[in-house]
């Protein structure tokens, strides 16, 4: 329901004005965001994979896909920040206006919903290797998985929203 | 579902202060909100003392709090305390009193469970809270004064251009802090509902009160973020530059929108309201039929009727903003769907009127209190519908009209349906029975000095009264209700003097207090009949099986049977199976007793 307001919120603001993006802002760039959305997409896929392993019993192959989630979340966040040092670059803050605070707050907002799942993930990956996880407590991995394919989705309608239309 | 029995810790800490006891939790949350609840109360007399003698000095508050002006409200002082009475009295007084108190005590206990699903989530709960109250406090020792745009924090009133100083960011920082607790135990409530009733403990065999704080908890869930995100906005806006809500010259290129603000806050302010008091139509749903010793009448309406108001309370809110400039059709439809809500609202209502129809009524206190939230809320319902209605709105609108009107629905109701069920569990919650001489006058001061208050609210906004004025007889138009307002303000104080009787009769009873049977107010619920007053720490022994509703009240055969007019919802009752013969009558404890 937060993001939805935020994307209510954005809607609202977008349908009001009377063009978007205002005249004199520079533009989004679309190359990398689309690449990070790659790896958002491939980091869900490898958690995804993680938990199918666990539940054969695969306890190594979980902690290699944890692994794997995890430093795609990571170069995630890093492709962000490059994103946003270049659109700061160009001109855009998050004081210009509308745009920019649309901009920078659903972003910002989303990486730290990022960065939270990515220490969950990690704390989780840390009791993988520890042995914590077997095929009969599959759920205690479920769930962090679970939300970070919500980060995911979120972030899909993100990149459409924001830098697409 | 399997539930273990944990160990009851022994150290003071993790057994006072980092419980995950449920009932340790509630206690922990009643005592907060009591103590917001006197903070609350006290900025109200302020507000009311600067109406009754405008610019005087205030009695023995100001000389302690406002020294520099000796002791008189400022303007600047005034917007504070009443931002400040509002806010605190909605997120820090009645939501932890009733759902933050009364759902952790009664959920589990009323369903038959050991503890919440998840008992550390609980412990999160409260203590997010808790730094969220700090926040609050801060604010008000902040530089430039508390938050002072009003208790909805309407931009551009709450941006830095018109709020300067941290007091604003705090609060802003508090209402998001305290939506994230309240939100951990929304989660907590709907799941330990729907994963761990007791063995036949049907939905439709829930007490209505479990009905009330489950519908409070899904609302909770669903619409908080809506306000986290308007505050997290707002706080971006003040902290970080963003112009979200900042529009016009402020901005050098295309702004924000300060309207945007009021959509988000009454997308979730409007089911806010009913988040306040849906808990309480539950537990005076239960406490009626109790003490009229009756069956609930139409237990399923109500509960239909309570789903109803959960889901048109989604819809409504745009009748917060009918003078926003919002078009014509999409205010009819508003308007439509908001007389809509009325109608199970008065399901409820008459349901109430039926179940206590021709019942043997025992006037105890949680009774008296349970009756005058009856009236308070019938008076604040029909109240309601001038400003539900467009063509009447517009006259009404931002009048101390619309302040009497949310007191008596969503202050007075909830205040006194909190304290019909903090009468009615404090037995349990503590093992102690209350004064019952000095809640019965504790009783009669509040519901009629409430009346008398919320009452002269209404007449003064009907006669033009403008809400939120400092001084509002600068104005000629309304000079002449000096009088009026000022006897308004002599009924405040003298509730506020009422509330000292309950402070000295619940220490008294904590400290002192007759020791408390089981059950003293022979009804039929789990939590009475079969856990101990206060209950162990894993509540029950054997996690009963339930055979029947919550209400099973005035059955003549029942009387012949067992000597007494109610079953509980555990006992077999009559004709099942393993039936004594009818001369050995179960003495009534011993069924219940572990």
């Amino acid at each position: 329901m937060m993001f939805g307001a935020l994307f209510f919120m954005y809607a609202g603001m977008r349908s009001h004005a009377l063009m978007w993006p205002p005249p004199g802002v520079p533009h989004l760039p679309i190359a990398l965001p689309a690449v990070n959305t790659a790896v958002l997409l491939a980091s869900s896929g490898a958690i995804a994979l993680g938990v199918k392993a666990l539940r054969k019993g695969e306890r190594r192959a979980l902690s290699a896909w944890l692994g794997v989630a995890a430093a795609l979340g990571a170069t995630f966040l890093v492709l962000q920040v490059v994103v946003w040092r270049d659109v700061w670059a160009a001109g855009l803050q998050p004081s210009t206006g509308a745009y920019g605070s649309v901009f920078y707050g659903l972003t910002a907002l989303h990486a730290a919903h990022v960065a939270a799942g990515l220490l969950v993930i990690l704390l989780v990956l840390v009791r993988s290797l520890l042995g914590k996880y077997t095929e009969h407590n599959v759920m205690k991995v479920r769930l962090p998985a679970m939300f970070w394919h919500f980060v995911d989705a979120v972030w899909v309608l993100m990149f459409v929203s924001l830098y697409l239309l | 579902m399997e539930q273990h029995i944990h160990p009851e810790p022994k150290a003071f800490i993790w057994k006072y202060v980092f419980s995950i006891d449920h009932k340790v939790i509630a206690r922990q949350f009643l005592w907060t909100g009591l103590m917001f609840l006197a903070l609350g109360g006290t900025l109200a007399m302020m507000i009311r003392w600067q109406w009754a003698y405008p610019k005087t000095a205030v009695p023995v508050i100001g000389q302690l709090f406002l020294s520099q002006t000796g002791g008189a409200i400022t303007p600047p002082t005034y917007t504070s305390i009443f931002t400040m009475h509002g806010l605190i009295m909605i997120f820090w007084a009645i939501t932890p009193i009733l759902i933050g108190a009364f759902g952790n005590f009664c959920i589990p206990l009323m369903i038959g469970a050991r503890d919440m699903a998840f008992p550390k989530l609980n412990m999160y709960s409260f203590w997010a809270f808790f730094i969220s109250a700090i926040l609050v406090i801060l604010s008000f020792t902040s530089q430039l004064g508390a938050a002072s745009a009003g208790w909805t924090t309407y931009p551009p009133l709450s941006t830095n251009v018109g709020a300067p100083g941290w007091g604003q960011t705090y609060m802003a920082l508090a209402i998001f802090v305290t939506g994230v607790s309240t939100i951990m135990g929304g989660i907590n409530y709907i799941v330990t509902v729907i994963r761990y009733r007791a063995p036949g403990m049907t939905w439709f065999r829930m007490p209505l009160t479990v009905w009330g704080l489950w519908l409070t908890a899904i609302l909770n869930v669903l619409f908080v973020p809506v306000l986290g995100s308007a505050a997290l906005l707002l706080a971006l806006d003040r902290l970080a530059g963003t112009h979200f809500f900042v529009a016009g010259a402020a901005v050098g290129i295309q702004g924000g929108d300060p309207m945007l603000f009021q959509h988000l806050f009454w997308i979730f302010g409007h089911p806010e309201v009913y988040i306040l008091i849906l808990p309480v139509w539950g537990i005076v749903g239960d406490i009626l039929s109790f003490f009229a010793r009756k069956p609930a009448f139409w237990y399923k309406g109500s509960v239909f009727a309570m789903i109803a108001v959960t889901v048109l309370s989604a819809v409504v809110y745009g009748h917060h903003m009918y003078q926003t400039g919002m078009a014509p059709l999409l205010g009819l439809g508003f308007e439509m769907l908001t007389l809509a809500i009325s109608v199970p609202a008065v399901v409820l209502f008459v349901n109430w009127l039926n179940t206590i129809w021709k019942g043997s009524l025992r006037l105890e206190v949680p009774m008296l209190f349970a009756l005058g939230m009856v009236f308070v809320f019938g008076a604040g319902g029909l109240t309601g519908l001038l400003l539900g209605t467009i063509s009447t709105d517009i006259y009404l609108h931002d009048t101390m009209y619309v302040v009497g009107h949310f007191h008596l629905t969503m202050a007075a109701a909830s205040f006194l349906g909190s304290f019909s069920a903090l009468y009615f569990w404090f037995p349990k919650m503590y093992g102690k029975q209350m004064d019952q001489n000095m809640g019965k006058v504790h009783f009669w001061g509040s519901v009629v000095f409430i009346t008398l208050v919320f009452g002269g609210q209404l007449v003064a906004g009907y006669s033009g009264q403008h809400r939120r004025l400092f001084d509002p007889y600068q104005y000629k138009y309304i000079a002449h209700l000096a009088p009026l307002n000022r006897w308004t303000s002599y009924a405040a104080f003298a509730l506020g003097i009422t509330q000292l009787i309950f402070v000295v009769n619940f220490i008294k009873s904590i400290l002192m207090g007759k020791k408390a049977e089981q059950n003293p107010w022979q009804v039929s619920t789990l939590e009475w009949t079969h856990c101990a007053s206060p209950p162990v720490y894993h509540n029950f022994d054997i996690v009963p099986t339930v055979v029947r509703g919550a209400h099973e009240f005035a059955d003549p055969a029942v009387k012949k049977k067992f000597g007494r007019d109610y079953l509980d919802q555990v006992e077999p009752g009559l004709g099942a199976v393993g039936e004594e013969s009818s001369d050995a009558m179960p003495e009534p404890e011993a069924i219940g007793a572990e």
